[in-house]
């Protein structure tokens, strides 16, 4: 197939697939709260509905980050399609990838002049700690396979089985990162509702629209990561039973534990993260994986 | 291990005398956001920061003069420069000038701020940043002397011996430091807190270049020890 159509095609599925996927993440989180929830294609038409929407322009802004950020933050994901599901390339460019989506995160809140955005900037910049479980648990894989390569690392496990059975810390520690992404996470401290919608809080119309469909897109590309590199080959319906199993069960989490303060959220995620290392660590080093 | 297997298909390499850059979609990747953000830095204007004003109904509204922003925005945009070069660079002693050279204009960019809790915070981090440098140079002379080359193309092909294991731990905690990341990001954090503190057009090359000499020193890591 041609590639651009590739590409495209890709992007469309990410945009549909991950808008539902977070719709059933909320009817989730409804259902265990004991209330109807909204339907799961809200998400989509939530989406949908923010590009025809007017769109209003605080006068504290710095106009060009405002409104350049979030087509970076719509354009990273969509690299990270690229080179996830599309190339299957490197899992460092995924991390690079991860690296600018903290930045965006940071500045969408900081140029608007708000002091909820603001805020959420600086809790931004603590959250970063996610990127040290990621690095880990890439680095992890990295040793057992011997490559960095999704495609590569597909064809590891489709001859020696998953990777979720050699190296299960490493794996937790990439689910903690997915937690962490998830919405209403006990770890999403950037979006706390005492900073209202945190580092979103000042973007309305077509700029909450590409938000949308970047954090549409973010879910998806997670759970794919996620599912390859650590579930090993899997077809189209193993895909959708694993991003719709996750989904839920990250619906369940969030909906019973409640937001952590900014610096629990972090030690939490630190000590996970240090256990976790040391145990696959270990696990490698005295051969208990091959 | 080598760049292909780390940063996929290598695109080329550009060679200035024994200073050999080399590009790989990863490198790519991360030298043109740098150099995106850069281009962003130059043409933005900064925002106009808000907060309620204590024991009053009004809000307290700060800019910024058009001086202290050129001055300001000129670290910055070097800064992006600085860190751009990191990405691509394929000698180890250039990256860690490259990582000095953000260090200082990072602790520069925020000294000119006249709020105390920002300058404390600015003072910290300058310590941290200083202290980590002898890491820094030190892990790469380590790692020079013990394999006579700061090629990350020939370092990528030697077996690690104990003494460039021992010159990469050096490293990273020199780069922990100077990057002011994990587990020194509380300092970094604090400078940004109040209205009044570093707005968007340098905030954002402190924290993108930070983030991304890291990623590019867990590449360069993996070069040197696997």
């Amino acid at each position: 197939m041609n590639l651009m159509a590739e590409i495209l095609i890709q992007v469309v599925i990410a945009f549909l697939a991950g808008s539902l996927l977070l719709g059933l993440h909320r009817k989730v989180m409804a259902r265990v709260q004991k209330r109807p929830g909204p339907p799961i294609v809200q998400q989509l038409i939530h989406s949908l509905k923010f590009f025809f929407k007017e769109t209003a322009f605080p006068k504290t802004v710095s106009k060009v980050f405002y409104i350049g950020i979030v087509f970076i933050l719509a354009l990273i994901w969509v690299v990270g399609v690229i080179v996830g599901p599309v190339a299957k390339d490197s899992l460092l460019i995924l991390f690079g990838v991860y690296a600018v989506y903290k930045i965006v995160e940071h500045n969408s809140g900081s140029s608007s002049g708000s002091p909820y955005g603001k805020l959420s900037c600086v809790r931004a910049v603590l959250s970063a700690a996610t990127e040290l479980p990621l690095f880990a648990s890439i680095v992890f894989v990295y040793l057992v396979t011997g490559t960095m390569n999704i495609g590569e690392i597909i064809t590891y496990q489709s001859v020696h089985g998953p990777l979720i059975f050699s190296i299960p810390l490493a794996a937790l520690m990439f689910f903690m990162l997915i937690i962490t992404k998830s919405p209403y996470s006990p770890f999403a401290i950037t979006k706390d509702k005492v900073l209202i919608s945190g580092f979103e809080t000042e973007h309305f119309g077509f700029l909450r629209g590409f938000m949308l469909f970047s954090e549409a897109i973010a879910w998806y590309v997670l759970l794919w990561v996620f599912l390859t590199i650590f579930f090993g080959p899997l077809n189209a319906v193993g895909y959708l039973v694993g991003m719709i199993v996750i989904s839920f069960v990250t619906g369940f989490i969030n909906a019973t534990t409640p937001l952590l303060s900014p610096n629990h959220s972090v030690m939490t995620q630190i000590t996970i993260g240090a256990i976790c290392f040391a145990g696959t660590a270990l696990m490698i080093f005295t051969g208990v994986v091959a | 291990m080598d760049f292909v297997t780390l940063g996929g298909n290598l695109l080329g390499t550009i060679q200035l005398g024994d200073i050999v850059l080399y590009l790989t979609p990863f490198s790519l990747f991360l030298f043109a956001v740098l150099l995106g953000f850069t281009v962003l830095i130059g043409l933005s204007k900064p925002e106009t920061q808000v907060e309620a004003t204590m024991h009053y109904l009004n809000n307290t509204e700060v800019k910024v003069g058009q001086k202290e922003l050129k001055q300001r925005r000129f670290l910055a945009v070097i800064c992006g420069i600085a860190s751009a070069g990191a990405m691509i660079t394929g000698d180890l002693f250039n990256f860690t000038l490259f990582m000095a050279l953000v260090g200082i204009l990072n602790i520069g960019i925020v000294s000119a701020v006249k709020q105390t809790s920002v300058l404390n915070s600015a003072f910290n981090y300058g310590l941290i940043a200083m202290m980590c440098s002898l890491p820094l140079f030190g892990g790469a002379a380590i790692i020079l002397a013990a394999t006579g080359t700061l090629s990350l193309a020939v370092l990528s092909q030697m077996p690690a011996s104990p003494m460039v294991v021992f010159g990469a731990v050096m490293m990273l905690i020199g780069i922990l430091g100077e990057s002011g990341v994990a587990p020194f990001f509380a300092s970094k954090a604090e400078m940004f807190r109040t209205a009044g503190s570093p707005y968007i057009v340098i905030i954002v090359i402190i924290h993108l270049s930070s983030l991304f000499i890291i990623v590019r020193a867990v590449e360069i890591l993996l070069l040197v020890l696997w």
